[in-house]
């Protein structure tokens, strides 16, 4: 519909020989034989493959992050792993392996203060880990809290809280107390497996996106708060605020909030991309998202990842079953 | 339900499945009288029980697959999701079913039955019945024997031959780490936890760092199978050995193959039961533990001095750390250790221990409690980056007081209960195994000598790695 402009369609995975296994966000199916074929090139900047890191994983690599400075990049992987890398002038240089996790690695995340990571898995385990100065990484905790498969995690945009998803319909959050790492709050609501969360940028609020075919948006309350919503002890209390349903018609495996433009994008197993933007004046107890923008066929086959470029507005990026990385350029309505 | 286990046991293969995992090794094989050649046919009576066809007609009542405890130990696979499957076959209804055999049993056919308590468990019986350590052994003594138990000892004593048994090794393991790469560092043995996910986890790679000496309930069970019944004229298989521990874990230490005695086909420990159970035991019976009058101590194996009870220092889950330090301090450099200085680390359950002396540094110890500080301890070692000569590894932050089976009071913090338990424990007056008289004894007329053979035999064992097989069911699709 209205304000979209499909850019720059990427095809390095499917086709080829290059980096064999499902894309980035795949659900682990075997990818179909296709043979190779360039699209023609279209008009304005595009997107070149700069390297291939095919050494590291023996299995598929389901997610992958780079750390806030830059330097590093997270690959977590079905191998149980979760493999360092450090850019180096001339590529990529595999710095460690952190082992532990008992079967495959869902998700890794890096903490603002990038001092932090944090890995996640079928296991049913969250992981926190600690670099120091010498690039040394150590396991700072291990999370028990899930009671199934946990399938994403993400850091706070500002402070040390950890937020997990797991395969338990539930979201979990995180925070150091004393010399270890504890849940300090549970977020039901969901009905089934909750596959993605995101933080808004102010962090007060938090998204989440489920097989039960929603997006939730939650709401942090401080102790004390003016709204009279009840706190145990010194942790604050997250509430569902919004419940976004109706809108999607098959599972949705990730949800990105933009930090510049509070944008919400989904990305749906019915290969469709969604945006959604807040109804304003903004009414924080009860907020209205509507449908800003919905591509019916974004992939030919679900989508897995949506992800917001953090420098330029309405830069979006998204990959698929279908082994394609796509590029969209959204900008909001006038009338939303 | 939160699995009892030690965090360190539970991480160890879990999945979404439920009921026995998909990486169940164990094909149940059931002996066949005779052996068809063609294919059978099974009927399914209406009460479940299956009879296979023969091709004569014939039917023949198939045996229930059953997976006990020792198959599960030798397999990688769901030894924490089949919990029901595990946890049924070592309980206090075991120990209930045993009294009530004996009560009704010919005088042949009766077995005598031993308790062996464990420091910890008493420690947190005391703060549950609020009474000191003295007092609740003695009533505990009572209690048990008057459901039919006939001597109730403690593993204080046979944690004696355990810290000796380890602080010789390590003197030996020092001396020859030239020869060999992988005596050091030497790592702790006493807890089945951590012993459990090294084999299964580790395998190969770990076992030849870990310490060779029995734990505490393991050198119990030699000695009351083996001493004690010879001492009492009976056979071990007409003992009937409890220990009351602290963790779960410790249940499957006990079904261990290498600690099933062969010729007379009987466990060193039949039945291990947590505190927790004994508190259900004193419920079902409708008795509180303050109520009951104080009964004299067996001290045949007890650490008892004067009326005394004895403990050991360095912390309630040995002070493994802490004697084989003094031991080895002395043994090695002539030196004489009085405190012990820790350093924490990252966290309170990894502390480190320094002996220095004119800037060297002579001695590198260390306490690993808990999953994330043997991950990275285990890690560490694997990159070659250990600098310690010794670590006491235990699977539960905090120690065996911490143990997942101690008793939780409701209404209490946790962590306000843990600190009356190790103020319990602390409250008896330490030894020093090289003192104790019973012991030395023992190693001359039971064992024949510190070096010998039989020493050797009931003190130490061996550790298996955990080969996981590829069947159909472990791919990973």
């Amino acid at each position: 519909g209205r304000g979209w402009r499909g850019r720059g369609l990427r095809e390095g995975h499917a086709g080829g020989g290059v980096a064999r296994g499902p894309s980035p966000g795949s659900q682990g199916q075997p990818p179909p034989p296709v043979q190779p074929h360039y699209p023609p090139a279209p008009a304005g900047p595009s997107w070149v493959c700069r390297a291939v890191l095919g050494e590291g994983h023996q299995r598929t690599v389901r997610k992958v992050a780079w750390s806030p400075c830059g330097t590093y990049l997270a690959s977590a992987s079905f191998d149980a792993t979760t493999c360092i890398w450090k850019k180096q002038p001339d590529g990529f240089e595999c710095v460690t392996t952190l082992e532990g996790h008992e079967n495959e690695v869902k998700s890794v995340a890096w903490a603002p203060s990038g001092n932090l990571l944090a890995t996640c898995s079928r296991d049913k385990s969250v992981w926190v880990w600690e670099v120091d100065e010498e690039e040394e990484y150590e396991c700072v905790s291990v999370l028990n809290s899930h009671t199934q498969d946990v399938k994403h995690v993400v850091w706070h945009p500002n402070q040390e809280l950890l937020a997990s998803a797991s395969y338990d319909d539930t979201v979990k959050l995180y925070h150091e107390e004393e010399d270890d790492w504890v849940c300090c709050a549970t977020l039901e609501g969901h009905e089934s497996t909750v596959w993605s969360v995101a933080f808004d940028g102010s962090g007060e609020r938090l998204a989440s996106c489920s097989d039960d075919k929603t997006v939730r948006i939650w709401r942090r309350y401080k102790p004390g708060n003016e709204e009279g919503v009840a706190c145990s002890g010194t942790d604050p209390t997250w509430k569902c605020v919004c419940n976004l349903s109706g809108f999607h018609t098959r599972t949705i495996y990730d949800v990105a909030w933009c930090h510049l433009t509070g944008a919400l994008a989904t990305a749906c197993g019915d290969d469709a991309i969604r945006v959604f933007e807040e109804s304003s004046p903004a009414a924080p107890q009860q907020p209205t998202f509507s449908l800003a923008a919905h591509v019916a066929r974004a992939h030919s086959q679900d989508v897995n990842c949506v992800a917001w470029n953090p420098k330029e507005p309405g830069l979006l990026a998204s990959c698929s079953d279908d082994g394609e990385i796509a590029f969209w350029k959204y900008q909001r309505p006038e009338v939303c | 339900m939160a699995s009892p286990f030690s965090g360190v046991l539970q991480l160890t293969d879990l999945d979404d499945f439920i009921g026995p995992s998909q990486e169940c090794i164990k094909p149940v094989k059931v002996e066949k009288n005779h052996p068809g050649k063609a294919a059978a046919k099974i009927r399914i009576e209406a009460d479940g029980s299956y009879f296979q066809i023969n091709q004569d007609g014939g039917a023949q009542k198939l045996e229930k697959a059953k997976i006990t405890l020792n198959d599960c130990l030798a397999c990688s696979g769901c030894i924490t999701s089949a919990e029901s499957v595990l946890i049924t076959q070592q309980s206090h209804e075991e120990l209930y079913k045993m009294l009530a055999f004996n009560k009704t049993a010919a005088p042949n056919e009766q077995k005598l039955v031993v308790v062996s308590v464990s420091p910890q468990s008493r420690a947190s019986l005391a703060a549950r019945c609020k009474m000191n350590v003295l007092e609740t052994a003695k009533k505990l003594t009572t209690f048990l024997k008057s459901l039919g138990v006939h001597y109730v000892f403690d593993t204080t004593f046979s944690r004696n031959f355990s810290l000796l048994e380890s602080q010789r090794e390590f003197v030996k393991r020092f001396r020859k780490q030239s020869e060999d790469k992988k005596a050091l560092p030497m790592l702790a043995s006493a807890c089945p936890g951590w012993i459990c996910y090294a084999e299964k986890t580790h395998g190969s790679f770990i076992i030849p760092y870990i310490s060779t000496a029995k734990s505490p309930q393991q050198v119990m069970g030699s000695l009351v199978k083996g001493h004690f019944a010879e001492q009492q004229h009976l056979t071990p298989d007409q003992i009937y050995h409890v220990t009351v521990m602290p963790c779960y874990d410790k249940k499957l230490e006990a079904s261990r193959p290498d600690f099933f005695n062969q010729e007379y086909q009987t466990r060193d420990v039949d039945c291990v039961i947590t505190t927790g159970e004994v508190l259900r035991l004193l419920e079902q019976e409708g008795i509180s533990l303050s109520d009951v009058d104080p009964a004299p101590l067996d001290t045949m194996f007890s650490s008892i001095t004067e009326e005394e009870l004895t403990s050991h220092s360095g912390g309630g889950s040995g002070g493994y750390l802490e004697h084989i330090y003094k031991y080895a301090a002395k043994e090695l450099f002539g030196i004489q250790v009085d405190t012990i200085q820790y350093k924490p680390l990252k966290n309170k359950d990894f502390q480190e221990v320094t002996l220095e002396k004119d800037g060297v540094v002579l001695l590198q110890f260390a306490l690993a409690y808990g999953f994330r500080n043997i991950q990275n301890l285990v890690q560490k070692l694997k990159r070659g980056k250990s600098p310690y000569h010794y670590v006491e590894v235990m699977a539960c932050p905090s120690g065996c007081l911490n143990g997942g089976g101690q008793i939780k009071i409701e209404g209490e913090s946790s962590k306000d209960l843990l600190q009356q338990v190790e103020k319990l424990y602390e409250s008896l007056k330490t030894e020093i195994p090289e003192k104790n008289q019973t012991v030395n004894e023992l190693y001359e007329h039971w064992l024949g000598g510190m070096d010998s053979e039989k020493a050797a035999k009931a003190l130490h064992t061996e550790y298996h790695a955990v080969e996981k097989t590829s069947t159909g069911f472990n791919i990973k699709w």
